[in-house]
């Protein structure tokens, strides 16, 4: 292989670990072949490169927990089930000899596959149904963690603020480049702790959501200006007072400011911040 | 022992899954809300990745890879196939829906610091054009050419950049040939 070819395998390895290739790429990388270790030690580097800034305090809800325990519990039993089928189809030709010596289908063996469908068709079950939204009664003896008092936003936000006195920061939505929004106010509060915060806002307007979406951005000291933190989309579908949570995709160490840009439907990685909702730098003192 | 945990899986040790979970459920979640930016398709994420991981715990040799990486590298392999099929979207329902049903606590022990340490460190000795162009595409799921919008830099400089970053930060890792990174130096 040339050092040109080189350089092309070992671009397609590193974007088929970070993004996948697509077929034509796939087929590229075939025909140029590659060594398995280096696939290998580059995958490896690319997932611990992948774990830098991943939020540690980051757990899955109980709900989701729950599902994940179900669905371990039908795969074992899948697994244990087919496991006995291999076993009765290896005791098969004995059996055959002594019973019979005749039939290659024995109720023993249907007996064991019987077994492993079953639990096939259980485990596919609990799959799908896991992600229906109405799961969560499921009747499962796995322990599941005890679900806890449900909180509207306004009373986690409250929560979050009393929860940390010191600690949260909170600033003032103050007026972007939109005209039409300049008499947007509220707030946000953050925790750094917690990495967690809530958005407050009073006279945001409702979003024809097939044309556009909020999304917010938190411009991090720790960070570079130009590369905020996405911190989601959101649409404004009621009027009156609208709290929201922050889900920072990153950990966010020190919000210097949170902004709202206007995007298209689903958001976008990269705005080019032309339409501004509301902006909200973050004050020295805290709450 | 974390060591332990994908071998008791691979010897059909159910105990073990409570324990995986609670080791690296954490990491699972977050690394999907991460890349995927939408909660409902993290929750299907979630679940299909912890369903490969217990097919494929028998595969983990710990003489190549730690646990931690090891499950990333499942998880990343799920998350990627569902990027590619998948447009990205967060809605303020699904946000909500996560927010308001509050999380086990035992969950929080997420245990790759000692592995999220070493990558600091391994994207910190390298060159900061490297470094950004790291922390665009593989933490922040930027594509190549949307780095090269952000930057301004040329599209192929941004492939150079990956390339080589990730290719030193494997061998500032230990995990790595030699031979390739001094090859594309040259």
């Amino acid at each position: 292989m040339s050092d040109a070819e080189k350089e092309i395998m070992l671009d397609l390895l590193c974007d088929k670990f970070v993004y996948g290739l697509d077929e034509n790429e796939s087929k590229q990388l075939s025909e140029l072949g590659f060594d398995a270790r280096e696939a290998d030690s580059i995958e490896q580097t690319i997932a611990a490169l992948g774990l830098v800034d991943l939020d540690a305090e980051a757990a899955m809800p109980a709900h989701l927990h729950a599902k994940v325990l179900r669905s371990a519990d039908a795969f074992f039993a899948s697994e244990t089930s087919a496991a006995a089928a291999e076993a009765a189809d290896d005791e098969l030709p004995s059996r055959q000899i002594v019973l019979s010596g005749g039939s290659g289908s024995s109720w023993f063996s249907w007996l064991g596959w019987g077994f492993a469908t079953a639990a096939s068709v259980a485990l596919a079950l609990v799959l799908f149904t896991s992600r229906g939204p109405d799961n969560r009664a499921g009747v499962q003896p796995t322990p599941t963690p005890i679900p806890a008092e449900r909180l509207d936003p306004s009373q986690q936000r409250q929560r979050l603020i009393d929860s940390s006195p010191g600690e949260v920061i909170m600033a003032q939505w103050g007026k972007g480049n939109v005209k039409e929004l300049e008499g947007v106010s509220g707030d946000v509060v953050w925790s750094d702790e917690k990495q967690a915060g809530y958005m407050r806002f009073k006279g945001l307007a409702k979003n024809d959501v097939s044309k556009e979406t909020y999304q917010l951005w938190i411009f991090d000291e720790t960070q570079d200006p130009k590369t905020p933190i996405d911190g989601g989309t959101f649409d404004v579908n009621s009027d009156g007072e609208v709290i929201l949570p922050i889900d920072a995709k990153l950990k966010a160490r020190k919000p210097a400011a949170f902004a709202i840009t206007i995007e298209k439907p689903g958001g976008v990685v990269v705005s080019d911040r032309k339409r501004i909702a509301v902006l909200a730098p973050v004050k020295p003192t805290s709450t | 022992m974390a060591q332990g945990i994908l071998n008791k899986i691979a010897a059909g040790d159910k105990t073990a899954v409570e324990e995986c979970l609670k080791k690296y459920g954490g990491l699972v979640w977050s690394l999907s809300r991460r890349m995927l930016r939408n909660s409902d398709d993290a929750e299907d994420a979630v679940q299909e990745i912890f369903l490969d991981v217990w097919k494929n715990a028998g595969k983990f040799d710990e003489q190549q890879s730690s646990e931690t990486t090891f499950i990333a590298m499942i998880a990343r392999r799920r998350l990627i196939d569902r990027i590619r099929f998948t447009s990205r979207r967060i809605s303020a329902d699904a946000l909500d829906d996560v927010m308001a049903e509050p999380v086990d606590r035992a969950d929080k022990t997420m245990q790759t610091s000692l592995e999220a340490n070493d990558a600091v460190k391994a994207l910190n000795s390298l060159r900061p054009e490297q470094q950004q162009v790291l922390q665009l595409s593989i933490v922040q799921g930027l594509s190549h050419q949307e780095i090269a919008d952000r930057t301004g830099m040329p599209l192929g400089t941004v492939k150079t950049h990956a390339r080589r970053g990730i290719l030193q930060a494997r061998e500032f890792l230990g995990l790595g040939s030699l031979d390739s990174t001094k090859e594309v130096h040259a």
